[in-house]
């Protein structure tokens, strides 16, 4: 079987982490391309759903990146964005697809480098974790069909 | 697209910019942003400068094209730049004001208005169509680079044998012989000139066989070899047969720092920094493919971050220093490699090693026609013949109304050339007759009614840049292209080259015309840096501003992943994917405005935050200067005289005069900001005043912070412990207060960077080296017998300073040099101490007892204040405290918030002189957005949908700025003018009644089904 | 309002693993608000079904809807266009809502998603506290504007037990002792002469006695 590839989404905020995802780029830090980056406005913007949503198309981890706590360009955008994820860990949890698949991250928009960091730790977790199952029963069913 | 030919008569209500390099664009672009009329006259066919020709830049290694072509692409947008290629200024007459400007237009033989810049003359008659010699010679195109700016070739009549068929070969007819230079005079208010300078000819050192050896080249030729748009078309060869170097040595101060009647002895300031960019990008493509040596004598890193640079180049790309300069280079007697022989910097005997290229790090100097200038326009130059301009007016000449800016003030990088250019058109818009403090809006577009696309079906059009190497050199954009036209409705897809060029805007815009395209995607960079040019370049078609969605495949993609092309292109796909998805679902919005407030917060009531003050005050403006301290003055109140003999206290002196006295400016002292809110202007920041603390807001709509630094005291070397023991400030003050007992010392040392360039502080502070030079010198004078060490790691006299770093050594002051891990130690003996350090040239410890040690310990962070208003402001600090700026490069006085521009140490450390220039670019920032009389909102504000709202106040609840409310019709209503646009409403609405405009919720599933398209 | 909360998925996966297509119908009234059933909840609901199922390799076929109110028959009359298209109906509303489905479309299985709680306040964003529970004679006229009946765990009518500590309840220590609020409240009032008012045995006809209640307003009823 070849090494699982997992796609990563990765909601970040335009002043902090889509910021110092640009920062990685300027500074030529090498990190693995399973991140898709969706910009949003505030961490506070992503919309439980669009988590739901994502691992239901079949994302294998999502996370939300927004600023460092208390330095939220909109205040506290990022203090409800946390608490939202805490609740989607507890559905993903609840229907078996695990919590652990969705983090919160914060970061200031100067650090680049730990943008790189979030995202090698982010693919290495979900490496280990494997596909989401959604996925990889759709997968299989799939493949089924195709023998049947 | 044609430049429209202005023709004032008889108008001195505008500025006259003469050079068209990066400070002569910024001066221009900051007066037309003041909606003051520019005339911008080059010499050459095209603007651009210098610049144009780097490959990258230090320290981010970005493109230059890709940073420096928004800028012109804009200049030749802007209404109010009249530009003048080909032209120079040889007369100017009259008095501020009033001045009466004689300019010589060259002819170009080619008519700019029918020219397309096809390139049929170049290719059928290459030796008509003019073009910069040098490693140009074989480029693709004779255009100085391929976004050049006006986008026209010119013609070499003399080169021309048949013309009449080289008229026939232009199929517009552009080109007519019959042009002839022409001569006229213009009348304008006020001059800048920033007419660059030229590099120094390394023909003309012998020893270097420049001219004779063909792997010897100049700094800027390597940067032509790397570049993309150069002649080896971005392939690294050397000149001699084209093969791949494998070493490569780079010689600093090649012309520089050097008595030899040839060359120039003072400092150039930044080859140091180029050599190590050119030897880091070599590294980055080539890894260890390529070895990279640089000679140096002192690796002068002193600007902002720059020393980080420098220890990147040695720990992560194993760039090999040797400090020693060169004695020769000559060619190896087995062919072409070049033998370069060199004394170590530790023994007497001369090495000699074999490299297969040589890169000369030439500065740069003042060309006769430059010198001839000055002279006609009566202006004093130093005896290096660069403009002389008054310590304490940064950018004014000798003449009033004629200012200056960039390398013919002195030499300098890019970004105090900006600093300047922002300042001299900030300080030439005060002598225009009418300045229009506030103008109206109504005339900033020609104005081209917005096409309605109700009821189209999207036709999307997508342009992917390749951003020289940046993307096209790790991707293959034609395949890209290819796979985003299989998208649907995809209209078009195309490659651009490097996008946001002049070129491939106009190339864009009618390939909007063409297709009637509806929606538009970049594949590039960052919409961060450039969605903003792309939102004007398709609303100039008639769209809809919004529009236009960007897919950032650079940053995200081939900058990151350029060690995996396969998976970079699968995600640069996915990218244009998910971009393509989303802009079929967006919508044309509207913005909104607001009218703003004009008056000013300065943050900081030293040298800058004073200068700044008066500045805009004397424009007209209410100011409010904001110090903690009881008193104006900051760090500079402590400082006697400058290295060049300017006394200091009279200068502060008169400026808190003036300050305290204008009657636009409110001083408040011993006031500390405490909270802040609102936008860009319309801010209203909470201050506590006064000993007794009473709190107060004020509304602004600008803020300059100017808080300063800290003079560094570290616990080091006995100091605080021995009153022998004092920093460069300390002793300045002694030498005034005690020159009896100085002239009583026999012995005195100094060390340099105590506290600096160490881990806890990792950059230069940038002064000492002139200040601990400039007392020694007084010390010398008072005191002829003493003798001086001075203990140092690198001497950084840059520019000027050089001659009194000379003259020191002339004059018998020791220099020697200490490694960090032998650092000098130093005992108590008495009224005196004992300093031990290693002579770095006899490799043996000595002992000076020293009736006074002298510690370089420059600046820190004012960490405090700095994290309290980086928090209160919301604005990014760097790593060592200082705040970020929105470009390290370009944009150097504005911060990441709109309305927030920084001046003085707070940005970086930097002398006096600096900072005043930084100041008066910081007002004169400040000044383009106070001469608005509204504030633009944009579109990206949260709407409710009142058939879907449950009035359940979530949203109410919800909004970090309270702006929603529950209205009469029982929904909920939120007012766009006061939405701040963060989508936490929408993101909480239990109804899901709440969309936020650019970020709806269809556009964010677009973009996760576009990326997860397939994978179930 | 009608407070709700969602089911445990677990319980609402085995009312629905039997079908292959279902109507997931949310409520534009209170349980919007108490944030159980309205748009997004339908949404969240939804998506995570449809991943318990994919899981096990099982398709759910799920059409999302949210009605005005389910509680009245015009808006429950929207589904009838789609109600043959699926072969069950899973509602978000409370009770009443699920009820009126079911009342309407009688040949189809209908399902609750939620728990309906009680009739109460939000406290604050996020926090719902029970303020009545429609005994059908207020009392509140007496007690300050503080109910007994619903907020006092013991229902008492005439002062607290003995089991009130520090103003909190025997029962559960975060929970306010309802009669201290009552007393607290009169003396703002300056009524405290009220508190040793003897409130009667309660009638409670008006609540349950007589099976489920009716309400008709002749002027207004066609």
């Amino acid at each position: 079987m070849d090494t699982f590839e997992p796609i990563i989404v990765a909601f970040c905020c335009h002043y902090c982490a889509y910021t110092a995802a640009d920062m990685a780029g300027s500074m030529r830090l090498h990190y693995p391309p399973n991140v898709k980056i969706v910009r949003v406005p505030c961490s506070g913007k992503v919309d439980a759903i669009h988590i739901m949503k994502a691992f239901e198309k079949g994302a294998d981890g999502v996370y939300v990146a927004g600023c460092l706590e208390g330095d939220c360009h909109f205040k506290n955008g990022n203090v409800k964005a946390s608490r939202r994820v805490k609740y989607i860990k507890e559905l993903l949890d609840e229907i078996g697809i695990g919590g652990e698949r969705v983090e919160m991250v914060t970061m200031s928009a100067g650090m680049g480098p730990q943008f790189a960091k979030t995202a090698i730790e982010m693919t290495e977790k979900i490496r280990k974790l494997g596909p989401n199952p959604v996925k990889d029963m759709a997968a299989k069913r799939r493949r089924a069909v195709g023998q049947g | 697209m044609s430049m429209p030919e202005k023709e004032h008569i008889n108008n001195n209500n505008r500025v006259l910019v003469v050079g068209g390099g990066l400070g002569g664009i910024k001066a221009a672009l900051d007066l037309a942003e003041a909606d003051i009329d520019v005339v911008l006259i080059d010499k050459a066919p095209s603007i651009g400068g210098i610049m144009t020709q780097l490959d990258r830049t230090f320290p981010t290694n970005n493109c230059d094209l890709c940073t420096l072509s928004p800028h012109l692409a804009e200049s030749s947008r802007t209404q109010h730049i009249d530009l003048k290629p080909l032209t120079t200024l040889t007369a100017l007459s009259g008095t501020v004001g009033q001045f009466t400007a004689t300019l010589t237009t060259k002819p170009r033989f080619i008519d700019l208005s029918k020219c397309t810049a096809c390139g049929e003359c170049f290719k059928q008659f290459p030796e008509c169509v003019q073009f910069t010699p040098g490693l140009d010679h074989r480029a693709p195109t004779c255009m100085r680079y391929p976004q050049s700016t006006p986008y026209a070739f010119s013609i070499h009549i003399d080169q021309c044998k048949d013309i009449d068929a080289l008229k026939n070969v232009c199929p517009t007819h552009a080109i007519f012989d019959t042009d002839s230079e022409r001569s006229f005079s213009l009348e304008v208010g006020a001059v800048i000139l920033a007419p660059g300078a030229e590099l120094f000819d390394s023909n003309e050192l012998s020893n270097y066989g420049k001219g004779m050896y063909p792997n010897v080249v100049t700094g800027l030729e390597y940067e032509r070899i790397l570049s993309a748009s150069g002649p080896t078309g971005g392939i690294l060869a050397r000149p001699s047969d084209g093969n791949q170097p494998a070493k490569i040595a780079w010689i600093q101060c090649a012309g520089s720092r050097s008595q030899n009647k040839a060359a120039l002895p003072y400092c150039s300031s930044v080859c140091c920094m180029y050599g190590l960019k050119e030897a880091i990008v070599t590294k980055e493509r080539f890894r260890d493919d390529i070895e990279t040596v640089i000679f140096y004598m002192d690796m002068r890193t002193f600007g902002k971050d720059y020393e980080l640079y420098y220890q990147r180049a040695k720990k992560d790309f194993g760039v090999r220093f040797i400090r020693s300069r060169p004695h020769s280079i000559e060619l190896d007697p087995n062919g072409e490699d070049l033998c370069i022989t060199y004394v170590p910097e530790k023994g007497t005997e001369p090495k000699t090693e074999t490299f297969d290229m040589a890169v000369l790090a030439t500065g740069f100097r003042i060309q006769p026609e430059l010198i001839e200038l000055a002279s006609s326009l009566g202006i004093d130059v130093n005896e290096y013949h660069f403009a002389q301009t008054d310590y304490f007016h940064p950018v004014e000449t000798s003449r009033k109304g004629v200012y200056v800016c960039g390398l013919f003030e002195s030499p300098k990088d890019i970004p105090e050339t900006m600093v300047q250019g922002s300042a001299a058109a900030c300080l030439a818009s005060g002598d225009l007759n009418a300045s229009k403090a506030i103008s109206d809006q109504d005339d900033e577009e020609a104005f081209v009614p917005e096409r309605d696309i109700s009821g189209e079906e999207p036709r999307i059009g997508i342009f992917i840049c390749d951003c020289g190497y940046n993307i096209g050199g790790v991707i293959n954009v034609e395949d890209l292209a290819r796979y985003a036209g299989s998208l649907p409705e995809v209209i078009v897809a195309e490659p651009v080259g490097h996008g946001c060029s002049k070129e491939s805007l106009e190339k864009i815009q009618a390939s909007i015309r063409a297709n009637k395209l509806n929606r538009i995607v970049i594949g590039g960079c960052s919409p961060r840096t450039h969605e903003n040019l792309f939102q004007d370049v398709i609303r100039k078609t008639g769209l809809n501003k919004y529009l236009v969605q960007m897919a950032n495949i650079r940053d995200q993609v081939t900058w990151v992943h350029a060690d995996q092309p396969v998976e970079a292109f699968n995600k640069a796909k996915d990218l244009i994917r998910m971009a393509t998805a989303s802009v079929a679902l967006t919508r044309p919005l509207i913005e909104h405005a607001l009218e703003m407030n004009n008056d000013v917060l300065v943050v900081g009531g030293g040298v800058s935050g004073m200068t700044s003050a008066l500045t805009l005050a004397d424009k007209g403006f209410k100011v409010y200067l904001v110090e903690r301290d009881p008193d104006l003055g900051g760090v500079a109140k402590n400082i006697r005289k400058t290295i060049e003999g300017q006394d200091v206290g009279p200068f502060i002196q008169q400026l808190i005069e003036r300050t305290t006295q204008h009657e636009r400016i409110e001083v408040l002292t011993r006031s500390h900001i405490v909270d802040h809110y609102g936008m860009p202007g319309l801010f209203t920041t909470g201050l506590q005043i006064g000993p007794r603390m009473y709190y107060r807001k004020i509304q602004h709509g600008v803020t300059i912070l100017a808080t300063g630094a800290l003079p560094n005291r570290p616990a080091k070397y006995l100091l605080d412990e021995h009153q022998a023991v004092m920093t460069q400030m300390d002793l300045d003050a002694f030498i005034k207060d005690n020159s009896d007992r100085v002239k009583a010392w026999e012995k005195l040392v100094m060390i340099q960077c105590v506290g600096s360039r160490v881990p806890e502080n990792p950059n230069c502070s940038r002064v000492c080296c002139q200040a601990a030079i400039k007392n020694a010198l007084e010390i010398q004078k008072i005191n002829p017998g003493i003798k001086i060490i001075i203990l140092y790691r690198d001497i950084r006299t840059y520019g000027f300073h050089e001659d009194y770093y000379r003259k020191a050594r002339e004059q018998g002051i020791i220099f020697s040099r200490y490694d960090t891990d032998r650092e000098p130690k130093v005992r108590e003996s008495g009224d005196r101490v004992i300093v031990s350090f290693i002579d770095h040239v006899l490799e043996r410890e000595v002992d000076v007892e020293a009736d006074c040690l002298a510690l370089s310990t420059g600046f820190v962070a004012d960490e405090e204040s700095t994290e309290d208003l980086s928090r209160i402001f919301h604005l990014p600090r760097t790593n060592d405290g200082y705040f970020l700026e929105e470009h390290i490069k370009l944009r150097p006085v504005d911060l990441p918030i709109p309305g927030f521009y920084v001046a003085g140490t707070a940005h970086a450390p930097k002398s006096i002189k600096e900072s005043i220039a930084q100041a008066q670019a910081a007002a004169g920032r400040a000044f383009t957005m106070l001469t608005k009389k509204a504030i633009n909102l944009g579109a990206s504000v949260a709407r409710v949908d009142g058939n879907k709202c449950a009035a359940c106040l979530i949203c109410v609840r919800a909004c970090p700025f309270g702006v929603p409310f529950i209205n009469a019709d029982g929904y909920s209503e939120i007012d766009p003018a006061k939405c701040q646009g963060c989508g936490v409403c929408a993101a909480e609405c239990p109804a899901k009644a709440i969309q936020l405009m650019r970020f709806e919720d269809d556009r964010i599933m677009a973009k996760l089904n576009g990326l997860l398209e397939e994978v179930i | 309002m009608i407070t709700a909360e969602r089911k445990p998925l677990e319980e609402i996966i085995e009312y629905v693993r039997p079908f292959g297509k279902i109507l997931l119908v949310g409520c534009n009234e209170c349980v919007t608000v108490c944030s159980a059933g309205g748009r997004k909840e339908v949404g969240l609901l939804s998506s995570a079904l449809q991943m318990a199922f994919m899981k096990e390799g099982k398709m759910l076929e799920i059409k999302e809807m949210t009605l005005e109110r389910q509680c009245d028959p015009e808006y429950v009359e929207e589904l009838s266009g789609h109600i043959n298209q699926v072969d069950a109906v899973l509602s978000m509303a409370c009770g009443c809502g699920v009820q009126e489905i079911a009342q309407r479309y009688r040949e189809k299985p209908v399902f609750p998603a939620v728990n309906t709680k009680f009739m109460g306040a939000s406290e604050r964003q996020g926090v719902w506290s029970e303020r009545c529970q429609g005994c059908g004679n207020c009392l509140l006229g007496l007690t300050g504007g503080i109910c007994p009946v619903a907020r006092c765990s013991k229902r008492l009518l005439n002062g607290p037990c003995g089991g009130s500590t520090k103003g909190k309840c025997e029962i559960n220590p975060e929970i306010d002792c309802a009669w201290q609020l009552i007393w607290d409240r009169l003396k703002a009032l300056g009524q405290e002469e009220r508190y040793s008012d003897i409130i009667p045995a309660k009638d409670w006809r008006p609540s349950r006695d007589g099976g489920p209640r009716k309400i008709i307003r002749e002027d207004l009823a066609s």
